[in-house]
């Protein structure tokens, strides 16, 4: 079943929280909602999880409206960041919680319960308690018991977040495999952009309540429509298209028509900044900043302080003068 | 957020309503009204007609205006010396490493177990005309009056103080000291520019809150006050004595204004202090130093020492057949010669428990209900919820009987019930158990509750899984809070006990005007051992139930 919001909007004390919201989720899509602090995706997570109210617009589940659905009666499975076990329950009551609730028989559950832990790698954990178990064991007894109902939707709020860095990594494959297996469609807040590129099939890029941009982790990342995205999806060289003009001139030709000029800015990757050691060049290498496989630079370029990305083989030291290109299929126009 | 919007099963939305409406309405009808009642009659004038009369007649009325100054002096004094010893006991106790701060801390919650009155009638047994210290020095002592309320007050006043500054004590953070100590500060220095300022709002609260109970307390001024008149038995008099309604409200009204500024610098207080501890703040360690911990043991000790004896007299006083003449043991004395016998010692206990019992879950819905749908009647709840402390139980049993000895009101026939009586005594502390009960609302996981309503979980399921399990503990402590204070509490009931219904706390009273000294003594001795067995068995079982969850 496909999941469609259309037009929902949400004040907070006279602050629009949510403002024009229109999405949809696939039948067994992966859609993050990713943004800042603030920007109101959990807001909407909340919404549709039926468990804050919007002020008007429509959530649509399959055929059936859910504005008169409260949250019990839609069916839908989620994991927040921390605390959502029942500390005095063991793993197989919590993961079996739901089914208690629907009256699924006792054999049947016990088979579920199981099947699931096996899923989430936790077999042979029934008998232990919330509290014996570490962070990222934790949530997996936390995906499990969502997993359990067969919900129609699964909404994960910021699930990854309170885990340390390997343990986060190492569930993020294991989440998206698990959605991938059952086939439910899933909506996942969070913040960490790295994140929501390695897990969803779409990314929505929301900023103060509005989303920016729709699109695949690619579309995103390679062509950002607005400099929010451009900025908010890792690193970023913008540039004004005067300084387009005056630098490299060759590449206006691809700029977008329809658009007041002065509000166009060119966007180019670090990874795509291309530098040549050039005596007689203008730019001039500042910081390096080294990191594994990579190194990032800082190259002084035209007044303004640009930022490369390069193989840490390549020989650079600061103080050295460089040329500084892209090609045209390696920058995107930004808008607004 | 607007509640009534999301959408909900019928039979949860009508559980939640119930949640706040029967609280809000019990809230309004048994403290909103009487509060009215006492306004608007502090204003009905005895000749007749509406106006300010009353407030007139208050300043030809030198005797109430003798009372006030007496009250002004007596709470000045009781509250520098309280805050005073209380900050020396609450300072040992959080940031020393002295010896025997479990017999301090025993001793603080000695006073709470008691009638205030306990006290006065201590200090009697040992510094009173017939006192044991003045039969061992040879001299005759008077402790009746200022002196001897003094320290009365005091007595009953530390342990109050003590709590609250202790909890300003436990705010420090040790990053600061450790900081101060790097930058070459001596400790002195240390404790007058960290310790003193963030325990600034500790103290200043703990002072109005000393003064205010000191000088609203009616017990220990009846038995120890002698001749040295003051506010508390003046309202008595004034109401009880002389049939003087109008001047008892007008003085009522009046002793509303110290409480209200305590309870608003109390609100200030703890927004400036939440501002100023981070949530990583890391609470200092004292270290051992020698010097230091044993001059603060002497010190709390002998303060301690002071309360134990105190209270432990009345108990040996009760089991000696002349106190301090013949020390024989004897039981004589628990043998009462009022007429009810010890019938006034199970109705508080039936009156305790009603209060504690419907209190508890009035207290549990409303807290729910705020913390389920923060709207507008959920703020008029709140604000509602926080009035009740800053009025003194004699203004509030005072209120009671403008209210309810009514016959031509519906509520009217509540007067004279046990029923009333157990009202009175839970919405005397209605605020400490809101705060308490909104303070156990937090360990309520949020995140869990949403999750089993998206799991299919209603409100029933809810309160059940979620709630209970995390909150059971402060319904029991919240609980036994009000059976406690409702064990104890005289002033606010003095007014309101008819012959058919009175309660313990009033029996000591009697006794003590009858001149049976020892038996009131017994009567005391048989409310602290009921009350002390309590607290013991709250105490092993909620240590019980914090074990049982790691």
């Amino acid at each position: 079943m496909s999941l469609k919001i259309e037009a929902l909007h949400k004040h907070f004390a006279g602050v629009a929280a949510l403002d024009n919201i229109e999405l949809q989720v696939g039948a067994s899509e992966f859609v993050c909602l990713l943004g800042p602090s603030g920007c109101g995706k959990t807001t909407l997570l909340r919404i549709i999880a039926g468990l804050l109210a919007a002020d008007s617009g429509r959530i649509v589940l399959g055929e059936q409206d859910l504005a008169t659905r409260p949250a019990r009666e839609r069916g839908f499975g989620i994991v927040f960041q921390s605390y959502s076990l029942f500390p005095h329950m063991t793993v197989a009551q919590n993961v079996g919680y739901g089914l208690t609730i629907r009256r699924t028989p006792a054999a049947e559950a016990q088979q579920r319960i199981t099947q699931l832990l096996q899923t989430v790698k936790l077999a042979g954990f029934e008998q232990r308690y919330p509290a014996q178990l570490s962070g990222g064991q934790q949530q997996r007894v936390a995906i499990a018991r969502a997993l359990a109902v067969n919900p129609a939707l699964l909404l994960l709020d910021e699930p990854l977040s309170a885990l340390d860095a390997r343990v986060r990594a190492d569930l993020r494959l294991e989440l998206r495999e698990v959605q991938r297996q059952l086939g439910i469609p899933t909506l996942m807040v969070t913040h960490d952009q790295e994140e929501a590129m390695s897990m969803a099939d779409r990314i929505v890029c929301m900023n103060q309540g509005r989303i920016e941009q729709v699109g695949s982790p690619q579309d995103l990342y390679l062509r950002p429509r607005t400099r929010f995205v451009a900025n908010f999806m890792g690193h970023s060289n913008l540039m004004s298209r005067e300084q387009v003009q005056a630098h490299w001139p060759q590449l206006l030709a691809h700029a977008p028509t329809g658009f007041d000029p002065a509000s166009l800015a060119l966007c180019v990757r670090p990874e795509r900044l291309r530098l040549k050691a050039d005596s007689g060049a203008a730019g001039r290498v500042g910081q390096i900043i080294f990191l594994g496989s990579i190194q990032r630079i800082a190259v002084h370029w035209m007044g303004q302080q640009l930022l490369a990305e390069t193989s840490s083989a390549t020989p650079f030291a600061p103080g050295d003068a460089v040329q500084v290109d892209v090609a045209p299929q390696d920058c995107a126009w930004v808008a607004a | 957020m607007n509640a009534s919007r999301l959408p909900m099963m019928a039979r949860d939305r009508w559980l939640l309503r119930a949640c706040i409406g029967l609280p809000l309405a019990a809230l309004v009808l048994f403290f909103g009204l009487p509060m009215l009642s006492i306004a608007w009659r502090s204003l009905q004038q005895d000749s007749g007609g509406i106006g300010l009369g009353n407030y007139l007649a208050l300043l030809d009325a030198p005797g109430v205006w003798h009372a006030a100054f007496n009250s002004t002096w007596l709470g000045l004094v009781t509250t520098a010396l309280t805050v005073l010893l209380g900050f020396v006991l609450a300072y040992g106790l959080e940031r020393t490493q002295m010896a025997g701060k479990r017999f301090v801390a025993v001793g603080m919650a000695l006073p709470m177990l008691a009638p205030s009155l306990v006290l006065g009638l201590g200090l009697i047994f040992l510094l009173g005309r017939n006192g044991l210290v003045g039969k061992l020095l040879g001299v005759r002592m008077d402790v009746y009056g200022f002196w001897g309320l003094l320290l009365a007050d005091i007595l009953y006043a530390l342990p109050q103080a003590v709590l609250i500054i202790r909890a300003a004590l436990r705010h420090g953070d040790v990053r600061q000291y450790d900081a101060a100590e790097v930058l070459g500060a001596t400790p002195w220095r240390q404790f007058v520019d960290i310790t003193l300022p963030n325990a600034r709002y500790g103290l200043l609260s703990a002072a109005f809150v000393v003064f205010t109970i000191t000088i609203t307390d009616f017990g220990n001024a009846v038995v120890i006050g002698g001749n040295f008149p003051v506010l508390a038995t003046e309202i008595y008099n004034q109401v009880s004595g002389q049939m003087r309604f109008g001047m008892g409200a007008v003085v009522g009204i009046l002793l509303l204004a110290p409480a209200a500024v305590s309870i608003w610098i109390e609100h200030v207080a703890t927004r400036r202090q939440a501002r100023m501890s981070g949530e990583s703040a890391q609470p200092p360690h004292p270290q051992h130093h020698l010097a230091r911990d044993l001059g603060f043991a002497v010190a709390c000790g002998a303060i301690a020492l002071g309360i134990y004896a105190v209270v432990l007299t009345v108990v040996a006083g009760s089991f000696v057949r002349l106190w301090p003449y013949k020390f024989e043991f004897t039981l004589k004395h628990f043998n009462i010669t009022l007429s009810d016998g010890y019938a006034p010692l199970w109705n508080s206990v039936y009156v305790s428990l009603m209060a504690a019992l419907f209190g508890t879950l009035m207290l549990f819905m409303l807290a729910f209900a705020v913390r389920k749908f923060p709207g507008r009647l959920a703020q008029l709840a709140s604000l509602l919820s926080a009035l009740p402390v800053g009025v003194p139980g004699l203004v509030l049993g005072l209120a009671y009987v403008f209210t309810f000895n009514s016959a031509s009101m519906p509520w009217g026939a509540l007067y004279g019930t046990a029923a009333l009586l157990a009202l009175c005594n839970y919405y005397h502390y209605h605020t400490q158990g809101y705060v308490a009960m909104m303070t156990g609302m937090r360990n309520v996981p949020t995140n869990l509750e949403d999750a089993t309503s998206v799991l299919g979980g209603g409100t029933a399921r809810i309160l059940r899984d979620v709630y209970w399990p995390a909150i059971q503990t402060t319904l029991l402590s919240v609980g036994v809070f009000l059976f406690m204070r409702s064990m104890v509490t005289l002033s606010a009931i003095i007014f309101l006990i008819t012959p058919a219904v009175s309660l313990s706390a009033v029996s000591v009273m009697r006794l003590d005007e009858a001149g049976f000294t020892s038996q009131a003594a017994a009567f005391s001795t048989c409310i602290m051992a009921l009350v002390g067995t309590l607290t013991l068995v709250l105490h092993v079982l909620t240590a019980g139930t914090r074990t049982a969850r790691h």
